[in-house]
């Protein structure tokens, strides 16, 4: 257990411009699931990296269980890592792969035995001890990979996106299982994705990057329902939050040909309306508009519907039930849950309500 | 697509063209000189065996054996260690002159012997290494190194840098993770370079002719050709010589063979 704190965390890669992270605040609390959450290229990774001592640190300060630990290589940080890759040794059986760690920290070899069993039968390896990686299926190597992080019983668990090789169906067993691990060892990790779904369903906080920067902090039904920017809105969901422009006009907020009976805010008069598909009904009780259907797509349990509204340039996302009985080409009447809408600031990208 | 019947030719072919000159050179040795003069290319009549140890031990053959076994396995030893290190430095490590270091290194590949040879001679005479076991090993390092960090290096680079990555966080240091990660993991790279190394080693001539004078620390081809005089050249014993000198070579290929194909047609780490 331990707790992690990034403080103004900078990097630059050397014949770049661009910080690859920019002044990262976060602090992780004993036992947190942290994920990192944000496009390829966001500077996520390489946080993560960085907590890991893989990457020299540029600015700022790291700090676990209150210690720097800037100038301390890896080995010497008690963090264990998993990766994308898995990064199994080889040439080396998945006993060897699991004890690998202790056998560097002056652990007898009857505890080393003891242990790789204890951690070989949790995770179903117990049979496969004697094999090589190349002779295991994706979903077992993982296994070997994380048991490889168990077995060291290390302060932090790092995961650099341990599930995105997986096939879809391995990945929700998984998924699962970590879940699972996480409550049982009552261990901090930290978790880097790209996956939304991963992280909403096993953060306990989620840290969305963009462009090198923390965008948002927060639990993760907190960050879905009020995200801290655009990018935010635009990046959770699947799908995203529609995004349309609007302006205030005397009485109210226009977006395109309609008439939102919306609060002015002290700010620009341009302003970015975002709600989120589900809180759009189709419904003809007070509608807010006629909405002309473009596409619908069944999913089974929901059905997609695209509109295109009056005097709105971009198309809008609804999420309906099943039971939804728009036809393409139809025009059919929109109710927008204004409590659930939120306003942006077009220039700072910023919330404002 | 070309008929079964037709590469199977080809293959025949080829091996007889491959393997003919050997067959001939190794019937020679077990014939006499005088026989080998009356007719070429004769099967042996009777099997001249003793040619074997009068070759070992009459004309010196065990010392020019033991002499080449010495500096090759110790120029291989230290061309592996060596060659694999800087190999791994320069796939490993992103330091400033790296490309550099390594297209100057790579560079010395393209320079024939004959440019550098008379320079080392002098070196060598300079250093009181001419004339001596551990001047020709010496050579021997400095010439075939490049070629060994050229195929190890990018064997290593091949290695995913996760595994360094995942062995650092394991507890490892830098050294450690070279010899119990890169170096295994590499071992088909490394056993074509062995068998590389020590063939052309074994063979080597022109390094050892000019750079070795005594007798008694001439290597297997030196011996050789002391058979060949000005007026005269035993062939018989050339060939019972050449046969001895190729014992050594065909077992290192036997024992590495199969690690060496590996190596040639690896995408190995996975």
């Amino acid at each position: 257990m331990a707790t992690v704190a990034l403080k103004a965390l900078t990097k630059r890669y050397p014949g770049s411009d661009l910080l690859a992270v920019d002044a990262v605040d976060l602090d992780i609390a004993h036992g947190e699931f942290m994920v990192l959450l944000g496009p390829s290229g966001c500077g996520k990774s390489t946080t993560l990296r960085m907590i890991a001592g893989l990457e020299s640190i540029g600015s700022g300060e790291l700090t676990i269980d209150g210690k720097r630990v800037n100038d301390i290589p890896a080995k010497d940080r008690d963090i264990a890592m998993v990766f994308q890759s898995y990064a199994l040794y080889p040439h080396m059986t998945v006993f060897d792969n699991l004890a690998f760690g202790l056998r560097r920290r002056s652990v007898s070899a009857s505890e080393i035995r003891d242990r790789v069993r204890d951690v070989a039968a949790t995770l179903g390896l117990a049979e496969l001890l004697k094999r090589k990686p190349h002779a295991l299926s994706g979903g077992q190597r993982q296994r070997v990979a994380l048991g490889r992080a168990i077995v060291r019983d290390p302060k932090v668990f790092l995961f650099d996106e341990p599930l995105s090789n997986l096939d879809a169906a391995l990945r929700v067993g998984m998924r699962g299982e970590l879940i699972k691990l996480h409550h049982r060892l009552g261990v901090t990790m930290i978790y880097v994705t790209h996956d939304q779904v991963e992280a909403m369903t096993m953060g306990d906080r989620i840290c969305i990057m963009n462009g090198g920067k923390v965008v948002q902090i927060g639990a993760p039904l907190d960050v879905y329902r009020e995200p801290a920017d655009m990018f935010v809105a635009a990046f959770l969901g699947s799908p995203p939050a529609n995004l349309l422009t609007g302006r205030f006009n005397g009485s109210g907020l226009e977006v395109g040909d309609m008439r939102l009976p919306v609060a002015r805010r002290d700010s620009a008069d341009e302003v970015i309306f975002a709600i989120r598909p589900e809180d759009i009904r189709i419904d003809g009780s007070a509608p807010h508009a006629q909405g002309e259907v473009l596409a619908v797509e069944p999913l089974g349990a929901e059905t997609i519907v695209r509109f295109r509204l009056p005097g709105v340039a971009s198309d809008v996302l609804v999420r309906g039930p099943r039971t939804v009985a728009a036809k393409v080409g139809e025009r059919v009447p929109v109710v927008f849950d204004l409590d659930a809408a939120h306003l942006f600031d077009p220039v700072t990208t910023r919330r404002i309500l | 697509m070309i008929p079964k019947a037709f590469l199977f030719v080809v293959v025949i072919v080829y091996t007889a063209f491959a393997a003919g000159p050997f067959v001939w050179v190794a019937t020679m040795s077990l014939r006499t000189t005088s026989e080998i003069t009356q007719d070429h290319y004769a099967w042996p009549e009777t099997l001249h065996w003793e040619k074997f140890p009068q070759a070992w031990f009459n004309s010196n053959y065990s010392v020019y054996f033991e002499n080449s076994l010495l500096v090759v396995v110790s120029a291989v030893a230290v061309l592996t260690v060596v060659g694999a290190m800087a190999a791994h430095c320069f796939a490993r490590y992103r330091f400033r002159v790296n490309r550099i270091l390594y297209f100057i290194i790579f560079s010395a590949i393209i320079f024939p012997p004959q440019i550098t040879i008379i320079a080392l001679f002098q070196i060598l005479v300079q250093y009181g290494l001419y004339n001596s076991l551990v001047g020709l090993t010496l050579v021997y390092i400095a010439v075939q190194l490049p070629l060994t960090v050229y195929i190890l290096e990018s064997f290593f680079a091949r290695i995913p840098a996760d595994l360094f990555d995942a062995a650092r966080i394991d507890g490892y240091p830098e050294w450690q993770i070279f010899w119990k990660v890169s170096l295994p993991i590499a071992l088909p790279a490394i056993a074509t370079t062995i068998i590389l190394n020590t063939i052309l080693l074994w063979n080597e001539f022109l390094y050892a002719v000019v750079l070795i004078t005594d007798e008694a620390k001439r290597t297997l081809p030196l011996g050789i050709q002391r058979f060949m005089g000005d007026q005269l050249e035993d062939v018989g014993m050339i060939a019972t010589g050449l046969m001895i000198a190729i014992i050594p070579v065909v077992l290192i290929y036997v024992f590495f063979s199969e690690k060496l194909i590996q190596g040639m047609t690896a995408g190995a780490v996975k």
